[in-house]
This record gives C-alpha cells, sequence and structure tokens, in this order.
C-alpha cells in the first residue's frame, strides 16, 4: 500500500530530476522554424452559464461576440510577441470553422480521430508553406460536477448562502508544423496567478459586479483576461522567453 | 479525456500500521509546510516527456495535485457489530484549475471514457481486503476469505447541478466471484463557495457468489463454530443513507466528513454470522484533510 501511494511521488521526483535535454526534441523542432502564421478563433460567442442551485431548464446561452474584435486583437498581440523571434506573415482563414468544435463525448472517438486542427491548417489556411502555424483556439473545462463550459463566458453560479459570477477566457494554443503537420506543441492558457476559491483550468476570474452581456466593462474584462495570460502561456510553449 | 486525465486514489487500509498513517501525516505537514506560500501558484516547473503517447493528449500544461489523509471508523467486517479506526491515503492528480467533481464516499475509482457533461460513464473498480478469521473472534472456525478485486462500469447521470444519480456493477475476482451492483442518488447542495453538503440514499445489490463467502455458513463451519448452517444467497444486500460535508478553507486546504449506514437484508441480515454475532446495522464515518497544490510541465 505503501508502495502505491509512492509510486507517483517517485515519477515527479525521477521526472524533476531528469533531464532537461528532454526538451531538445521539441525545442529542435522550433529551432528551425523561421516564418509563422497566426490563426485565432476563439472570440465569435460569449456563453452564458448558470450553476449550482439551478432550475431543470438551464442550458447555456450564447451571444455573438464578433464585433469585438479579440480574435483580431489576440492576432496581433501574439504578432507583436513572436516577432522578436519569428518571421510573423499573415494568412487568411475561415474563422467559423476553426470556432466550431466536433469533439465527441466518447474518448475514444477523439482518440482514433486524431487533432482536427492538423487537417484543417492544411486545407484552410492560406498561404502554405509557412515553417510553422500558431493556431488558437477554445479550450473546454469541467465546473461545478457536471457543467461543462468552454472559450469566452460568464458562469453565474448560486448557493443557498451566496452567489457569484465567474469570467473566463479558456483557450489553447497549437504550434503545427507547416511541411508535415504534425503539432509540434500543444498547451492550454493556465489559470491566472491569483489564489481564488474557485478557479478554472484556464484564465478566469471572479467578478462582483453584474454586467449586461453587451457591457463595454464586460468587453474590457475578457481582454484583460486574454492579454495578461497571452506572456505566460507563449512563454510556456518556448515561443517567447520568459519575463524576469 | 482533455480534462478527464485524472486518477483518484483512496486505498483503504483497515488493519494497517498506525505508523503508516502517522508518516502519512507527517509526509502532508511536511509538503504542507515547503507549499505553504505556493498559493494558487505554480509550485515547481518539470520537463515535458520529448514524447507525447499516440492518442493521448500532451502532458504539457498546469497540473494539480492533491495529497490528504482520511480517517475511517467502520465495522470490522461485513456484518460485524464493532468498528475499527483505519487510516486512507488522498492522493489525486487532475489539470490545474478543474474542479475536482462530486464525489459520494461510496465512489470507487473510475474513469470516465464516456462524458456528455450530464452523462458520464466508463470502468470502475475496487479492492475489497481480506476476511482472517484469526483477527476477530466472531468469525473463529469460518476459514479465511481472500482479498477481491471487483472490476466494472459505472454510470452517472446529473438531472440537474445539484441531483446526481449514479450506478457501479462490478465482478469479483478472488475473495468471491459474484456481482456487486452499487445504487445510490445524492442531492448536492453548495451553502457558499466552499461549503458542500450533499446526502442521498443507497441501495446494494449482490448476486449468490458475492454474498456466500462472507455470509455462508457450511456444514464443516457450522460444527467448528457452532452456528447452524447457512445457504446466503443473493438478492438485495443492503439499503441505507449517506451524508457528506466538504469545507473548502482555501485553494490549498479542504476537509471533508462524512457518515454512511447501511441496514443489511435479505440473506445478509439472515445469516447467523450477524443474527448470533454481528449486527444489520453497518455504520461508517470518515473525516479527513487535503493539501493541493499546482505544478507545471512544460
Amino acid at each position: 500500500m505503501v508502495i502505491l501511494f509512492c509510486i507517483p511521488i517517485a515519477i515527479l521526483a525521477v521526472l524533476s530530476t531528469g533531464a532537461h535535454a528532454l526538451f531538445e526534441t521539441r525545442d529542435a523542432k522550433l529551432k528551425s522554424v523561421k516564418t509563422v502564421g497566426i490563426v485565432s478563433a476563439i472570440g465569435d460567442q460569449f456563453t452564458l452559464t448558470k450553476a449550482g442551485l439551478t432550475g431543470p431548464n438551464n442550458s447555456p446561452r450564447t451571444v455573438p461576440i464578433a464585433s469585438w474584435g479579440l480574435d483580431d486583437l489576440i492576432v496581433q498581440q501574439v504578432a507583436e510577441a513572436l516577432s522578436i523571434r519569428f518571421q510573423v506573415q499573415p494568412v487568411t482563414y475561415p474563422r467559423a470553422t476553426f470556432a466550431t468544435p466536433q469533439e465527441s463525448a466518447m474518448t475514444a472517438v477523439n482518440l482514433v480521430r486524431g487533432d482536427r486542427f492538423k487537417k484543417l491548417v492544411q486545407t484552410e489556411v492560406s498561404p502554405q508553406g509557412l515553417d510553422a502555424y500558431i493556431v488558437i483556439t477554445k479550450a473546454k473545462a469541467n465546473f461545478s460536477g457536471n457543467r461543462k463550459v468552454e472559450g469566452v463566458g460568464l458562469i453565474a453560479y448560486s448557493a443557498v448562502l451566496e452567489s457569484f459570477r465567474l469570467l473566463h477566457a479558456l483557450y489553447e494554443i497549437r504550434v503545427v508544423d507547416g511541411k508535415t503537420f504534425d503539432i509540434i506543441e500543444k498547451f492550454a492558457a493556465g489559470p491566472l496567478d491569483e489564489a481564488s476559491s474557485v478557479r478554472l483550468p484556464g484564465p478566469s476570474l471572479v467578478i462582483d459586479a453584474s454586467f449586461d452581456e453587451r457591457d463595454e466593462n464586460l468587453r474590457r474584462a475578457i481582454v484583460d483576461l486574454v492579454i495578461r495570460s497571452l506572456p505566460n502561456t507563449l512563454s510556456d510553449m518556448h515561443l517567447v522567453n520568459r519575463k524576469p | 479525456m482533455k480534462h478527464a486525465v485524472e486518477a483518484a486514489l483512496r486505498f483503504p487500509t483497515r488493519g494497517a500500521p498506525r505508523t503508516f498513517f502517522a508518516a502519512t501525516l507527517a509526509a502532508l505537514s511536511v509538503t504542507a509546510a515547503v507549499f505553504d506560500r505556493a498559493s494558487a501558484q505554480t509550485a515547481f516547473t518539470l520537463p515535458a516527456p520529448p514524447f507525447e503517447l499516440p492518442l493521448l493528449p500532451p502532458a504539457s500544461g498546469n497540473w494539480t495535485v492533491m495529497i490528504g489523509a482520511e480517517g475511517r471508523y467502520r465495522p470490522d467486517f461485513a456484518g460485524a457489530n464493532h468498528s475499527l479506526f483505519s487510516p486512507v491515503p488522498i492522493f489525486s492528480i487532475r489539470r490545474a484549475g478543474s474542479v475536482d467533481r462530486f464525489r459520494s464516499p461510496r465512489d470507487n475509482p473510475s474513469i470516465a471514457l464516456i462524458d456528455f457533461g450530464d452523462l458520464r460513464a466508463g470502468p470502475a473498480g475496487k479492492f475489497v481486503s481480506s476476511r482472517k478469521a484469526s483477527s476477530h473472534s466472531e468469525l473463529n472456525g469460518l476459514g479465511d476469505v481472500k482479498s477481491a478485486f471487483e472490476l466494472g462500469g459505472f454510470i452517472e447521470y446529473f438531472f440537474v447541478d445539484w441531483f446526481r444519480v449514479r450506478n457501479e456493477t462490478r465482478q469479483g475476482f478472488g475473495g468471491h466471484q459474484g456481482v456487486v451492483s452499487d445504487f445510490s442518488a445524492d442531492f448536492i447542495v453548495p451553502v457558499t463557495r466552499a461549503i458542500t453538503v450533499s446526502a442521498g440514499p443507497r441501495f446494494t445489490w449482490q448476486s449468490t457468489k458475492a454474498v456466500s463467502p462472507y455470509f455462508g455458513v457450511d456444514t464443516v463451519q457450522a460444527m467448528a463454530t457452532g452456528l447452524p448452517a447457512f445457504d446466503a444467497r443473493g438478492g438485495a444486500h443492503s439499503a441505507g443513507v449517506g451524508a457528506q460535508v466538504k469545507y473548502r478553507i482555501n485553494p490549498q486546504w479542504e476537509v471533508h466528513s462524512y457518515i454512511e449506514y447501511d441496514r443489511l437484508l435479505g440473506d445478509a441480515a439472515k445469516s447467523p454470522l450477524v443474527t448470533a454475532r454481528g449486527s444489520v446495522n453497518q455504520t461508517t464515518v470518515g473525516i479527513g484533510a487535503s493539501y493541493s497544490f499546482d505544478f507545471k510541465i512544460r
């Protein structure tokens, strides 16, 4: 029994003392990348989700927010960050195709199907022939046991003695090889550093204020979440140097 | 399985040396001291493996590890009328920030291979520790029952966020070769963002091969024990209720406590082992604490 308890600890210890040379395979691939194109498709919809003590009819509601220009802002921010190391070239792509989730509820199906963004980059992005493509898409997360949330949105959570709202901007970044279309790296943006009693596996923020979904403050808060999380995410992917 | 790369291990260690429990608590204290300043920030960073297993999501990212210990006071053996304290280590690892899904104390380790959010299903397993006749005077003459592994599946459904029903059906190997089917329902009430209370009814059905090794008395055993011979058959095994309260003190620390009550039914309740030397009332009480910290693979 003690052995079983110690196995995960031992794995962590081995990994932590394990060679940093392990990075080399992935880093070597990134070193050969000179030209990149950036695809962003997270900002088409804002999802309003009710969780906690809710009634039976509590399906999430979506509001179109393409007018916020969130994806253009992300492309601009990422391009600016990457331009120090890479030659960033503009690309065109059908944003809605990249934004449409097609994940199956069955794990086996997803495993067999593979990463659909490989194929999309190969067939839908123009121009082809760049060394790599940076693809930023919605990430999913579980909340409150049975709730699944993704992308940009707001969770209204009700408990017996209190209620709160949780703003989220969940996204993941892939680096797709421009020649083989293999995924060189894939990383989901992590939570912001602030300690919070409620967290999601991505940029999120508990807010007390009441927002209308078309409120300018809401847009500002989402933009702030994305902009604050992007540098760390790009750094974690070894795409930019870590900030001191 | 993107966010369900999660393994929760709660090993019952009935009769385990107290030193192990002390060691677990000591390890917990040391870890808490080391990571006390970690807050919700990343405690350390590990290198990503140079390879990715085909068909599995990459390990890169932020992860949360939960370690802890639980003290469990439960019947010495199925049908016993007195209880024993046993320590249970708690360990789980999941994507950082993922909300630890609701778990009833009855839930056994499982993996959701089908996950619609409201509806989840997948394999489940349970370890049933051996029953040593020499450990309890009531069992003298009955002989030992070996440890059993129960493997099967689970399905659970959330009608609303605060009401879940779950079934686990498992086939036994080793100590018994029967089928066990556990049904439970839980009302999950978030009192505040930190406190959650849950409670609900339970019911267990077992086949004859699952009941017989623990509650049957054959002729030889009858002669050795003085108990009347009894042919225990399967069917409704127990019904009861359970309640649990969890309090998340801060993003790192969580404490929980629960009580589970079962009343044995059918041939388990009629067994001479229970009627003469045990009790149909089976109560388990647990209290525990866990500490969570983040690490990063990049």
